[in-house]
Protein backbone atom coordinates (compact mmCIF):
# COMPACT_ATOMS: atom_id res chain seq x y z
CA UNK A 1 0.00 0.00 0.00
CA UNK A 2 1.22 3.53 -0.79
CA UNK A 3 0.63 6.05 2.01
CA UNK A 4 0.22 9.78 1.57
CA UNK A 5 3.58 11.45 2.00
CA UNK A 6 3.06 13.00 5.49
CA UNK A 7 1.76 9.67 6.79
CA UNK A 8 4.67 7.75 5.29
CA UNK A 9 7.03 10.23 6.95
CA UNK A 10 5.34 9.79 10.35
CA UNK A 11 5.57 5.98 10.05
CA UNK A 12 9.22 6.21 9.05
CA UNK A 13 10.04 8.39 12.09
CA UNK A 14 8.17 6.13 14.51
CA UNK A 15 9.91 3.07 13.10
CA UNK A 16 13.27 4.51 14.11
CA UNK A 17 12.32 4.19 17.79
CA UNK A 18 13.70 1.16 19.66
CA UNK A 19 11.27 -1.76 19.89
CA UNK A 20 8.97 -0.35 17.20
CA UNK A 21 8.74 -2.50 14.08
CA UNK A 22 7.01 -1.60 10.80
CA UNK A 23 3.69 -3.00 12.01
CA UNK A 24 3.55 -1.14 15.31
CA UNK A 25 4.78 2.02 13.58
CA UNK A 26 1.76 1.87 11.26
CA UNK A 27 -0.56 1.12 14.16
CA UNK A 28 0.79 4.10 16.16
CA UNK A 29 0.61 6.41 13.14
CA UNK A 30 -3.04 5.59 12.44
CA UNK A 31 -3.81 5.97 16.12
CA UNK A 32 -2.25 9.43 16.10
CA UNK A 33 -4.36 10.37 13.05
CA UNK A 34 -7.50 9.40 14.92
CA UNK A 35 -6.51 11.38 18.06
CA UNK A 36 -8.10 14.76 18.81
CA UNK A 37 -6.18 17.73 17.44
CA UNK A 38 -5.25 19.20 20.82
CA UNK A 39 -4.12 15.81 22.12
CA UNK A 40 -1.77 15.49 19.17
CA UNK A 41 -0.52 19.00 19.80
CA UNK A 42 0.11 18.17 23.46
CA UNK A 43 2.08 15.10 22.44
CA UNK A 44 4.18 17.09 19.99
CA UNK A 45 4.88 19.76 22.59
CA UNK A 46 5.78 17.17 25.21
CA UNK A 47 8.27 15.63 22.80
CA UNK A 48 10.08 18.84 21.92
CA UNK A 49 9.80 20.28 25.43
CA UNK A 50 11.33 17.18 27.00
CA UNK A 51 14.13 17.19 24.49
CA UNK A 52 14.83 20.91 24.87
CA UNK A 53 14.60 21.23 28.63
CA UNK A 54 16.30 18.01 29.66
CA UNK A 55 20.02 17.44 29.75
CA UNK A 56 22.53 15.19 31.44
CA UNK A 57 23.48 15.98 35.02
CA UNK A 58 27.00 17.39 35.07
CA UNK A 59 27.98 14.95 37.77
CA UNK A 60 26.12 11.67 37.46
CA UNK A 61 25.08 11.93 33.77
CA UNK A 62 21.50 11.06 34.62
CA UNK A 63 18.69 12.90 32.84
CA UNK A 64 17.76 16.14 34.61
CA UNK A 65 16.24 19.57 34.15
CA UNK A 66 18.84 21.49 36.15
CA UNK A 67 22.60 21.55 35.66
CA UNK A 68 22.98 19.14 38.54
CA UNK A 69 20.25 16.61 39.33
CA UNK A 70 18.21 16.42 42.53
CA UNK A 71 20.16 13.52 43.96
CA UNK A 72 23.59 15.00 43.28
CA UNK A 73 22.58 18.36 44.79
CA UNK A 74 20.96 16.82 47.88
CA UNK A 75 23.29 17.55 50.87
CA UNK A 76 22.02 14.43 52.68
CA UNK A 77 23.46 12.15 50.01
CA UNK A 78 26.88 10.78 50.70
CA UNK A 79 29.23 11.51 47.79
CA UNK A 80 31.90 9.00 48.87
CA UNK A 81 29.78 6.12 47.59
CA UNK A 82 28.96 5.94 43.87
CA UNK A 83 26.59 3.36 42.45
CA UNK A 84 27.29 2.82 38.73
CA UNK A 85 24.33 1.84 36.55
CA UNK A 86 23.86 1.32 32.82
CA UNK A 87 20.69 3.39 32.25
CA UNK A 88 18.90 6.28 34.03
CA UNK A 89 15.90 4.01 34.72
CA UNK A 90 18.14 1.75 36.85
CA UNK A 91 18.47 4.61 39.36
CA UNK A 92 14.73 4.49 40.00
CA UNK A 93 14.97 0.77 40.82
CA UNK A 94 17.61 1.32 43.50
CA UNK A 95 15.91 4.50 44.79
CA UNK A 96 12.66 2.63 45.44
CA UNK A 97 14.49 0.70 48.16
CA UNK A 98 15.09 3.85 50.25
CA UNK A 99 18.27 2.17 51.42
CA UNK A 100 21.11 3.58 49.39
CA UNK A 101 22.28 7.00 50.58
CA UNK A 102 25.17 7.52 48.18
CA UNK A 103 25.12 8.97 44.66
CA UNK A 104 24.88 7.45 41.19
CA UNK A 105 26.68 7.41 37.89
CA UNK A 106 24.98 6.50 34.62
CA UNK A 107 27.10 4.90 31.89
CA UNK A 108 24.42 5.13 29.19
CA UNK A 109 25.04 1.62 27.95
CA UNK A 110 27.35 -1.34 28.36
CA UNK A 111 30.49 -2.34 26.49
CA UNK A 112 29.32 -4.15 23.36
CA UNK A 113 31.71 -4.16 20.38
CA UNK A 114 29.15 -6.07 18.28
CA UNK A 115 26.94 -2.97 18.54
CA UNK A 116 29.90 -0.64 18.16
CA UNK A 117 29.86 0.42 21.78
CA UNK A 118 33.34 0.85 23.23
CA UNK A 119 34.61 2.72 26.32
CA UNK A 120 34.55 6.04 24.48
CA UNK A 121 30.79 5.73 23.86
CA UNK A 122 30.11 5.37 27.59
CA UNK A 123 30.32 8.02 30.33
CA UNK A 124 33.47 6.48 31.76
CA UNK A 125 35.77 9.49 31.46
CA UNK A 126 33.19 11.48 33.45
CA UNK A 127 33.23 8.80 36.17
CA UNK A 128 37.02 8.92 36.42
CA UNK A 129 36.88 12.69 36.76
CA UNK A 130 34.53 12.30 39.74
CA UNK A 131 36.99 9.92 41.37
CA UNK A 132 39.51 12.76 41.75
CA UNK A 133 37.42 13.88 44.75
CA UNK A 134 37.29 11.66 47.79
CA UNK A 135 35.38 8.54 46.81
CA UNK A 136 35.65 5.44 48.96
CA UNK A 137 33.54 2.91 47.16
CA UNK A 138 32.26 2.35 43.65
CA UNK A 139 29.37 -0.11 43.57
CA UNK A 140 28.87 -1.56 40.10
CA UNK A 141 25.21 -2.39 39.51
CA UNK A 142 25.22 -3.46 35.86
CA UNK A 143 23.01 -6.37 34.78
CA UNK A 144 24.41 -9.88 35.25
CA UNK A 145 24.83 -10.46 31.49
CA UNK A 146 28.14 -11.13 29.73
CA UNK A 147 28.21 -7.45 28.67
CA UNK A 148 27.28 -6.23 32.16
CA UNK A 149 29.93 -8.41 33.78
CA UNK A 150 32.61 -7.41 31.29
CA UNK A 151 31.83 -3.72 31.73
CA UNK A 152 32.17 -4.25 35.50
CA UNK A 153 35.55 -5.95 34.96
CA UNK A 154 36.68 -3.12 32.72
CA UNK A 155 35.76 -0.50 35.32
CA UNK A 156 37.38 -2.47 38.14
CA UNK A 157 40.62 -2.63 36.14
CA UNK A 158 40.56 1.17 35.77
CA UNK A 159 39.40 2.14 39.24
CA UNK A 160 41.16 -0.25 41.62
CA UNK A 161 44.64 1.21 40.95
CA UNK A 162 43.28 4.56 42.16
CA UNK A 163 42.85 3.10 45.64
CA UNK A 164 39.05 3.07 45.50
CA UNK A 165 37.15 -0.01 46.67
CA UNK A 166 35.17 -1.57 43.81
CA UNK A 167 32.21 -3.82 44.61
CA UNK A 168 29.62 -5.55 42.46
CA UNK A 169 26.00 -6.41 43.24
CA UNK A 170 25.72 -10.07 44.25
CA UNK A 171 23.72 -12.34 42.01
CA UNK A 172 21.94 -15.35 43.33
CA UNK A 173 18.62 -17.01 43.97
CA UNK A 174 15.54 -14.80 43.75
CA UNK A 175 14.00 -14.54 47.22
CA UNK A 176 10.89 -16.67 47.40
CA UNK A 177 11.90 -18.52 44.24
CA UNK A 178 11.77 -22.28 44.10
CA UNK A 179 15.04 -24.12 43.76
CA UNK A 180 13.58 -26.71 41.43
CA UNK A 181 12.47 -24.18 38.82
CA UNK A 182 15.45 -21.81 39.01
CA UNK A 183 17.53 -21.30 35.92
CA UNK A 184 20.83 -23.15 35.92
CA UNK A 185 23.01 -20.04 35.57
CA UNK A 186 21.41 -18.37 38.59
CA UNK A 187 21.71 -21.52 40.67
CA UNK A 188 25.37 -21.92 39.70
CA UNK A 189 26.28 -18.37 40.65
CA UNK A 190 24.27 -18.60 43.87
CA UNK A 191 26.33 -21.68 44.71
CA UNK A 192 29.58 -20.00 43.74
CA UNK A 193 28.86 -16.91 45.88
CA UNK A 194 27.33 -18.77 48.82
CA UNK A 195 28.11 -17.43 52.28
CA UNK A 196 28.69 -18.81 55.72
CA UNK A 197 25.85 -18.71 58.22
CA UNK B 1 28.07 -45.17 44.25
CA UNK B 2 24.58 -46.51 44.91
CA UNK B 3 22.56 -46.85 41.74
CA UNK B 4 19.35 -44.90 41.59
CA UNK B 5 16.40 -46.11 39.57
CA UNK B 6 16.94 -44.85 36.02
CA UNK B 7 14.81 -41.97 34.78
CA UNK B 8 12.76 -43.07 31.79
CA UNK B 9 10.06 -41.89 29.43
CA UNK B 10 6.88 -43.77 30.25
CA UNK B 11 4.57 -41.79 27.99
CA UNK B 12 5.27 -39.37 25.17
CA UNK B 13 2.89 -37.31 23.05
CA UNK B 14 3.87 -35.58 19.81
CA UNK B 15 1.69 -32.77 18.50
CA UNK B 16 2.46 -31.34 15.06
CA UNK B 17 6.10 -32.22 15.58
CA UNK B 18 7.94 -32.96 12.29
CA UNK B 19 5.76 -35.45 10.37
CA UNK B 20 3.70 -36.42 13.44
CA UNK B 21 0.24 -34.91 13.72
CA UNK B 22 -0.92 -36.35 17.00
CA UNK B 23 0.60 -39.46 18.44
CA UNK B 24 1.02 -40.94 21.91
CA UNK B 25 3.29 -43.83 22.79
CA UNK B 26 3.96 -45.76 25.99
CA UNK B 27 7.57 -46.91 25.78
CA UNK B 28 8.79 -49.84 27.86
CA UNK B 29 11.41 -49.34 30.60
CA UNK B 30 13.84 -51.52 28.64
CA UNK B 31 14.60 -51.69 24.93
CA UNK B 32 12.21 -50.03 22.48
CA UNK B 33 12.68 -50.88 18.85
CA UNK B 34 11.41 -48.27 16.40
CA UNK B 35 11.06 -49.97 13.03
CA UNK B 36 9.98 -48.58 9.70
CA UNK B 37 10.91 -47.83 6.13
CA UNK B 38 12.97 -44.78 5.23
CA UNK B 39 11.48 -41.32 5.79
CA UNK B 40 8.62 -42.55 8.01
CA UNK B 41 9.57 -40.71 11.22
CA UNK B 42 12.00 -42.91 13.17
CA UNK B 43 14.68 -40.25 13.60
CA UNK B 44 11.99 -37.66 14.33
CA UNK B 45 10.81 -39.77 17.25
CA UNK B 46 14.30 -39.92 18.75
CA UNK B 47 14.69 -36.21 18.10
CA UNK B 48 11.59 -35.54 20.19
CA UNK B 49 13.15 -37.37 23.14
CA UNK B 50 16.41 -35.54 22.62
CA UNK B 51 14.52 -32.24 22.56
CA UNK B 52 12.96 -33.02 25.94
CA UNK B 53 16.40 -33.91 27.24
CA UNK B 54 18.45 -30.95 25.99
CA UNK B 55 15.90 -28.30 24.97
CA UNK B 56 17.40 -28.42 21.49
CA UNK B 57 16.80 -30.19 18.21
CA UNK B 58 19.32 -32.58 16.73
CA UNK B 59 22.19 -31.24 14.64
CA UNK B 60 21.43 -27.61 15.43
CA UNK B 61 18.22 -27.58 13.38
CA UNK B 62 16.15 -24.41 13.68
CA UNK B 63 13.13 -24.68 15.98
CA UNK B 64 10.64 -23.51 13.38
CA UNK B 65 11.67 -26.32 11.00
CA UNK B 66 10.39 -28.94 13.43
CA UNK B 67 6.82 -27.59 13.38
CA UNK B 68 4.76 -29.80 11.08
CA UNK B 69 4.28 -28.19 7.66
CA UNK B 70 1.01 -26.25 7.73
CA UNK B 71 0.83 -26.07 11.54
CA UNK B 72 1.80 -23.01 13.62
CA UNK B 73 3.01 -24.74 16.74
CA UNK B 74 4.41 -28.04 17.89
CA UNK B 75 4.35 -29.65 21.28
CA UNK B 76 6.28 -32.60 22.64
CA UNK B 77 5.35 -33.77 26.11
CA UNK B 78 6.28 -36.71 28.27
CA UNK B 79 5.74 -38.29 31.64
CA UNK B 80 8.97 -39.28 33.33
CA UNK B 81 9.13 -42.12 35.79
CA UNK B 82 9.86 -43.04 38.58
CA UNK B 83 9.03 -39.48 39.74
CA UNK B 84 5.95 -39.10 37.55
CA UNK B 85 6.96 -35.59 36.54
CA UNK B 86 5.74 -33.94 33.36
CA UNK B 87 8.08 -32.40 30.82
CA UNK B 88 6.98 -30.45 27.73
CA UNK B 89 8.54 -28.40 24.96
CA UNK B 90 6.47 -26.01 22.85
CA UNK B 91 7.67 -24.58 19.57
CA UNK B 92 5.63 -21.82 17.95
CA UNK B 93 6.17 -19.77 14.81
CA UNK B 94 7.26 -16.26 15.71
CA UNK B 95 7.72 -16.76 19.43
CA UNK B 96 10.26 -18.21 21.80
CA UNK B 97 10.53 -21.89 22.57
CA UNK B 98 9.00 -22.83 25.91
CA UNK B 99 10.06 -25.64 28.21
CA UNK B 100 7.71 -26.62 31.00
CA UNK B 101 8.31 -28.82 34.02
CA UNK B 102 5.08 -29.81 35.75
CA UNK B 103 3.44 -26.94 33.82
CA UNK B 104 5.91 -24.37 35.18
CA UNK B 105 7.82 -22.60 32.44
CA UNK B 106 11.63 -22.64 32.85
CA UNK B 107 13.55 -19.36 32.37
CA UNK B 108 15.68 -20.84 29.56
CA UNK B 109 15.28 -23.90 27.37
CA UNK B 110 18.72 -25.15 28.38
CA UNK B 111 17.62 -25.20 32.02
CA UNK B 112 15.90 -28.49 31.26
CA UNK B 113 19.26 -30.23 30.99
CA UNK B 114 19.74 -32.89 33.63
CA UNK B 115 16.07 -33.79 34.07
CA UNK B 116 16.11 -36.53 31.44
CA UNK B 117 19.71 -37.53 30.73
CA UNK B 118 20.17 -39.09 27.30
CA UNK B 119 23.10 -40.27 25.22
CA UNK B 120 22.57 -40.08 21.49
CA UNK B 121 24.36 -42.25 18.99
CA UNK B 122 23.79 -42.18 15.24
CA UNK B 123 25.63 -43.15 12.10
CA UNK B 124 26.56 -39.46 11.74
CA UNK B 125 28.79 -39.79 14.79
CA UNK B 126 31.38 -41.37 12.52
CA UNK B 127 32.34 -37.77 11.83
CA UNK B 128 33.93 -37.66 15.30
CA UNK B 129 36.67 -39.91 13.91
CA UNK B 130 36.77 -38.71 10.32
CA UNK B 131 35.77 -35.06 10.43
CA UNK B 132 37.41 -31.72 11.09
CA UNK B 133 38.60 -30.83 14.62
CA UNK B 134 35.42 -28.78 15.01
CA UNK B 135 33.38 -32.01 14.99
CA UNK B 136 35.38 -33.37 17.89
CA UNK B 137 34.98 -30.12 19.80
CA UNK B 138 31.27 -30.27 19.08
CA UNK B 139 31.26 -33.79 20.51
CA UNK B 140 33.03 -32.61 23.68
CA UNK B 141 30.72 -29.62 24.06
CA UNK B 142 27.41 -31.44 23.61
CA UNK B 143 28.31 -34.35 25.89
CA UNK B 144 29.86 -32.18 28.61
CA UNK B 145 26.98 -29.70 28.56
CA UNK B 146 24.65 -32.59 29.33
CA UNK B 147 26.79 -33.96 32.13
CA UNK B 148 27.98 -30.70 33.77
CA UNK B 149 25.62 -27.68 33.63
CA UNK B 150 28.54 -25.46 34.75
CA UNK B 151 30.34 -26.38 31.53
CA UNK B 152 27.52 -24.96 29.42
CA UNK B 153 27.67 -21.72 31.36
CA UNK B 154 31.42 -21.36 30.83
CA UNK B 155 30.93 -22.16 27.16
CA UNK B 156 28.14 -19.62 26.69
CA UNK B 157 30.11 -16.81 28.32
CA UNK B 158 33.32 -17.76 26.51
CA UNK B 159 31.60 -17.79 23.11
CA UNK B 160 29.99 -14.42 23.68
CA UNK B 161 33.27 -12.84 24.82
CA UNK B 162 34.99 -14.42 21.79
CA UNK B 163 32.38 -12.91 19.47
CA UNK B 164 32.92 -9.50 21.07
CA UNK B 165 36.71 -9.77 20.80
CA UNK B 166 36.38 -10.74 17.14
CA UNK B 167 34.23 -7.64 16.60
CA UNK B 168 37.02 -5.55 18.14
CA UNK B 169 39.56 -7.19 15.81
CA UNK B 170 37.39 -6.33 12.80
CA UNK B 171 37.09 -2.73 14.00
CA UNK B 172 40.86 -2.59 14.44
CA UNK B 173 41.29 -3.70 10.82
CA UNK B 174 39.03 -0.83 9.81
CA UNK B 175 41.35 1.53 11.63
CA UNK B 176 39.97 2.01 15.14
CA UNK B 177 42.22 0.15 17.55
CA UNK B 178 41.89 0.72 21.29
CA UNK B 179 44.09 -1.78 23.13
CA UNK B 180 42.39 -1.11 26.47
CA UNK B 181 39.04 -2.13 25.00
CA UNK B 182 40.37 -5.68 24.55
CA UNK B 183 41.47 -6.46 28.05
CA UNK B 184 38.16 -6.99 29.83
CA UNK B 185 36.91 -9.33 27.07
CA UNK B 186 40.17 -11.23 27.20
CA UNK B 187 39.85 -11.52 31.00
CA UNK B 188 36.49 -13.21 30.45
CA UNK B 189 37.92 -15.52 27.80
CA UNK B 190 40.83 -16.49 30.04
CA UNK B 191 38.63 -17.14 33.06
CA UNK B 192 36.04 -19.23 31.25
CA UNK B 193 38.36 -20.68 28.59
CA UNK B 194 40.63 -22.05 31.32
CA UNK B 195 37.66 -23.72 32.98
CA UNK B 196 36.50 -25.18 29.65
CA UNK B 197 39.95 -26.66 29.08
CA UNK B 198 40.22 -28.00 32.60
CA UNK B 199 36.84 -29.74 32.40
CA UNK B 200 37.59 -31.19 28.95
CA UNK B 201 41.06 -32.32 30.04
CA UNK B 202 39.83 -33.97 33.24
CA UNK B 203 37.05 -35.70 31.36
CA UNK B 204 39.38 -37.08 28.69
CA UNK B 205 41.73 -38.34 31.41
CA UNK B 206 38.78 -40.13 33.00
CA UNK B 207 37.45 -41.39 29.67
CA UNK B 208 40.75 -42.80 28.38
CA UNK B 209 41.03 -46.06 30.35
CA UNK B 210 37.29 -46.73 30.01
CA UNK B 211 37.41 -46.24 26.23
CA UNK B 212 40.58 -48.33 26.08
CA UNK B 213 38.97 -51.32 27.71
CA UNK B 214 35.89 -50.99 25.48
CA UNK B 215 38.23 -50.89 22.52
CA UNK B 216 40.06 -54.00 23.75
CA UNK B 217 36.80 -55.92 23.64
CA UNK B 218 36.05 -54.78 20.08
CA UNK B 219 39.54 -54.99 18.62
CA UNK B 220 41.82 -57.03 20.90
CA UNK B 221 45.48 -56.04 20.82
CA UNK B 222 44.97 -52.72 19.07
CA UNK B 223 46.16 -49.76 21.14
CA UNK B 224 43.70 -46.89 21.67
CA UNK B 225 44.54 -43.45 23.00
CA UNK B 226 42.71 -40.15 23.50
CA UNK B 227 44.79 -37.00 23.93
CA UNK B 228 43.40 -33.53 24.53
CA UNK B 229 45.60 -31.05 22.70
CA UNK B 230 45.28 -27.41 23.70
CA UNK B 231 46.24 -25.03 20.94
CA UNK B 232 48.63 -23.18 23.26
CA UNK B 233 49.83 -23.50 26.85
CA UNK B 234 49.17 -20.01 28.15
CA UNK B 235 45.87 -18.55 26.96
CA UNK B 236 46.33 -15.20 28.73
CA UNK B 237 49.69 -14.72 27.04
CA UNK B 238 48.46 -15.82 23.63
CA UNK B 239 45.45 -13.48 23.77
CA UNK B 240 47.45 -10.50 24.95
CA UNK B 241 49.99 -10.69 22.12
CA UNK B 242 47.22 -10.08 19.51
CA UNK B 243 49.53 -9.59 16.54
CA UNK B 244 48.43 -12.58 14.46
CA UNK B 245 44.81 -12.05 15.46
CA UNK B 246 44.90 -8.42 14.35
CA UNK B 247 46.33 -9.46 11.00
CA UNK B 248 43.66 -12.11 10.48
CA UNK B 249 40.75 -10.27 12.02
CA UNK B 250 39.81 -13.28 14.15
CA UNK B 251 40.92 -15.04 17.34
CA UNK B 252 43.38 -17.81 16.54
CA UNK B 253 43.98 -19.15 20.06
CA UNK B 254 41.77 -20.59 22.78
CA UNK B 255 39.70 -23.72 23.47
CA UNK B 256 37.62 -23.09 20.32
CA UNK B 257 40.74 -24.09 18.39
CA UNK B 258 41.78 -27.13 20.48
CA UNK B 259 41.89 -30.69 19.18
CA UNK B 260 40.98 -34.09 20.58
CA UNK B 261 43.44 -36.56 19.08
CA UNK B 262 42.19 -40.11 18.65
CA UNK B 263 44.90 -42.69 18.00
CA UNK B 264 44.58 -46.34 17.11
CA UNK B 265 47.72 -48.47 16.99
CA UNK B 266 49.80 -45.36 17.63
CA UNK B 267 48.47 -43.44 14.60
CA UNK B 268 45.86 -40.71 14.22
CA UNK B 269 42.69 -42.56 13.27
CA UNK B 270 41.41 -39.61 11.26
CA UNK B 271 44.26 -39.72 8.73
CA UNK B 272 45.58 -43.26 8.97
CA UNK B 273 42.69 -45.34 10.26
CA UNK B 274 40.79 -47.82 8.09
CA UNK B 275 37.03 -47.33 7.92
CA UNK B 276 36.63 -50.20 10.34
CA UNK B 277 39.10 -48.69 12.79
CA UNK B 278 37.32 -45.36 12.57
CA UNK B 279 33.97 -46.97 13.39
CA UNK B 280 35.44 -48.98 16.25
CA UNK B 281 37.06 -45.93 17.77
CA UNK B 282 33.80 -43.97 17.75
CA UNK B 283 31.94 -46.85 19.38
CA UNK B 284 34.61 -47.21 22.07
CA UNK B 285 34.45 -43.49 22.73
CA UNK B 286 30.66 -43.46 22.95
CA UNK B 287 30.58 -46.47 25.26
CA UNK B 288 32.98 -44.60 27.53
CA UNK B 289 30.71 -41.53 27.45
CA UNK B 290 27.83 -43.74 28.50
CA UNK B 291 29.90 -45.00 31.44
CA UNK B 292 30.78 -41.46 32.41
CA UNK B 293 27.17 -40.27 32.35
CA UNK B 294 26.17 -43.26 34.42
CA UNK B 295 28.85 -42.45 36.97
CA UNK B 296 27.80 -38.80 37.25
CA UNK B 297 24.04 -39.35 37.38
CA UNK B 298 24.15 -42.52 39.42
CA UNK B 299 21.94 -44.35 36.90
CA UNK B 300 22.19 -45.16 33.18
CA UNK B 301 20.97 -42.38 30.85
CA UNK B 302 18.35 -43.08 28.19
CA UNK B 303 20.15 -44.39 25.12
CA UNK B 304 19.09 -43.12 21.71
CA UNK B 305 20.58 -45.28 18.99
CA UNK B 306 19.65 -44.06 15.52
CA UNK B 307 20.34 -46.27 12.57
CA UNK B 308 23.53 -47.68 14.06
CA UNK B 309 23.20 -51.11 12.53
CA UNK B 310 23.18 -50.39 8.84
CA UNK B 311 26.92 -50.07 8.51
CA UNK B 312 28.29 -52.18 11.34
CA UNK B 313 29.62 -55.71 11.08
CA UNK B 314 28.39 -58.52 13.33
CA UNK B 315 31.17 -58.11 15.89
CA UNK B 316 30.66 -54.40 16.55
CA UNK B 317 26.91 -54.80 16.37
CA UNK B 318 26.81 -57.33 19.17
CA UNK B 319 29.25 -55.28 21.26
CA UNK B 320 26.88 -52.33 21.04
CA UNK B 321 23.83 -54.45 21.68
CA UNK B 322 25.25 -56.12 24.75
CA UNK B 323 26.44 -52.77 26.09
CA UNK B 324 22.93 -51.39 25.58
CA UNK B 325 21.36 -54.37 27.32
CA UNK B 326 23.85 -54.49 30.18
CA UNK B 327 23.19 -50.86 31.01
CA UNK B 328 19.76 -51.82 32.25
CA UNK B 329 18.36 -48.41 31.37
CA UNK B 330 15.84 -47.40 28.76
CA UNK B 331 16.90 -47.73 25.12
CA UNK B 332 15.36 -46.41 21.91
CA UNK B 333 16.76 -48.03 18.83
CA UNK B 334 15.74 -47.42 15.24
CA UNK B 335 16.11 -49.82 12.35
CA UNK B 336 14.60 -50.46 8.94
CA UNK B 337 14.74 -54.24 9.29
CA UNK B 338 14.01 -55.98 12.61
CA UNK B 339 16.16 -58.77 11.18
CA UNK B 340 19.26 -56.58 11.60
CA UNK B 341 18.83 -56.59 15.33
CA UNK B 342 19.39 -60.23 16.18
CA UNK B 343 17.38 -62.70 18.24
CA UNK B 344 18.53 -61.90 21.76
CA UNK B 345 17.70 -58.22 21.58
CA UNK B 346 14.54 -58.75 19.55
CA UNK B 347 13.09 -61.04 22.22
CA UNK B 348 13.57 -58.48 24.98
CA UNK B 349 12.33 -55.51 22.95
CA UNK B 350 9.07 -53.66 22.70
CA UNK B 351 8.47 -52.94 19.03
CA UNK B 352 6.92 -49.85 17.47
CA UNK B 353 6.18 -49.82 13.76
CA UNK B 354 6.40 -46.35 12.23
CA UNK B 355 4.57 -45.43 9.06
CA UNK B 356 4.10 -41.86 7.81
CA UNK B 357 4.06 -40.32 11.24
CA UNK B 358 1.92 -42.96 12.92
CA UNK B 359 3.32 -45.36 15.47
CA UNK B 360 1.72 -48.72 15.99
CA UNK B 361 2.58 -50.69 19.08
CA UNK B 362 3.52 -54.21 18.15
CA UNK B 363 3.82 -57.21 20.42
CA UNK B 364 7.12 -58.99 19.88
CA UNK B 365 5.86 -61.89 17.89
CA UNK B 366 8.55 -61.77 15.23
N1 LIG C 1 8.44 -29.91 9.84
C1 LIG C 1 8.09 -31.02 9.16
N2 LIG C 1 6.80 -31.19 8.75
C2 LIG C 1 6.44 -32.30 8.08
N3 LIG C 1 7.28 -33.31 7.78
C3 LIG C 1 8.55 -33.20 8.16
C4 LIG C 1 9.03 -32.06 8.87
N4 LIG C 1 10.35 -32.22 9.13
C5 LIG C 1 10.68 -33.40 8.60
N5 LIG C 1 9.63 -34.00 8.02
C6 LIG C 1 9.56 -35.28 7.31
O1 LIG C 1 9.67 -36.35 8.19
C7 LIG C 1 9.97 -37.49 7.40
C8 LIG C 1 10.59 -38.58 8.25
O2 LIG C 1 11.84 -38.19 8.71
P1 LIG C 1 12.79 -39.15 9.60
O3 LIG C 1 14.15 -38.55 9.50
O4 LIG C 1 12.24 -39.33 10.96
O5 LIG C 1 12.74 -40.51 8.81
P2 LIG C 1 13.36 -41.92 9.22
O6 LIG C 1 12.24 -42.82 9.51
O7 LIG C 1 14.37 -41.74 10.27
O8 LIG C 1 14.04 -42.35 7.85
P3 LIG C 1 15.48 -43.00 7.54
O9 LIG C 1 15.31 -44.48 7.67
O10 LIG C 1 15.71 -42.61 6.12
O11 LIG C 1 16.48 -42.43 8.46
C9 LIG C 1 10.80 -36.96 6.24
O12 LIG C 1 10.21 -37.37 5.04
C10 LIG C 1 10.71 -35.46 6.35
O13 LIG C 1 10.41 -34.83 5.13
MG1 LIG D 1 16.48 -41.69 10.25
ZN1 LIG E 1 23.35 13.84 39.16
Amino acid sequence: MVFAKPLAELIAQLERLPGVGPKSAQRLAFHILRMRDDDVRRLAIALTHAKESLRLCQQCQSVTEAEVCEICSDPRRNPVQICVVAEPRDIAAVERLNEFKGTYHVLHGLLNPLENVGPEQLKIRELLTRLRDTVEEVIIATNPTVEGDTTALYLARLIKPLGVTVTRLAHGMPVGGELDYADTATLLSALEYRREL
Amino acid sequence: MTEREPIRVSEMTLHDFRNYESETIHPAPGVNLICGENAQGKTNCLEAISLLSTGRLLRGSKDSLAIRHGATQARVSATLNPMGSALAVQLALGSRKKVLVNSVSLPRASDVIGRLPTICFSSQDLGIATGEPSERRHFLDTELAQIYPAYLRHLTIYRRALEQRNALLKQAQEGSFYPEAFEAWEDQMVEHGTEIRRIRQDWITWLNPVAQSAHQRLAPGEGFLLTYEPREQDLALALSSRREDLARGTTTCGPHRDELLIEVGGKAVRTFGSQGQQRTSVISLKLAVLESAREVFGFPPVLLLDDVFSDLDQNRRSALVSAALNEGGQVFLTCTEPGQVGGELLRSSTIFLVQSGRMGHHEATL
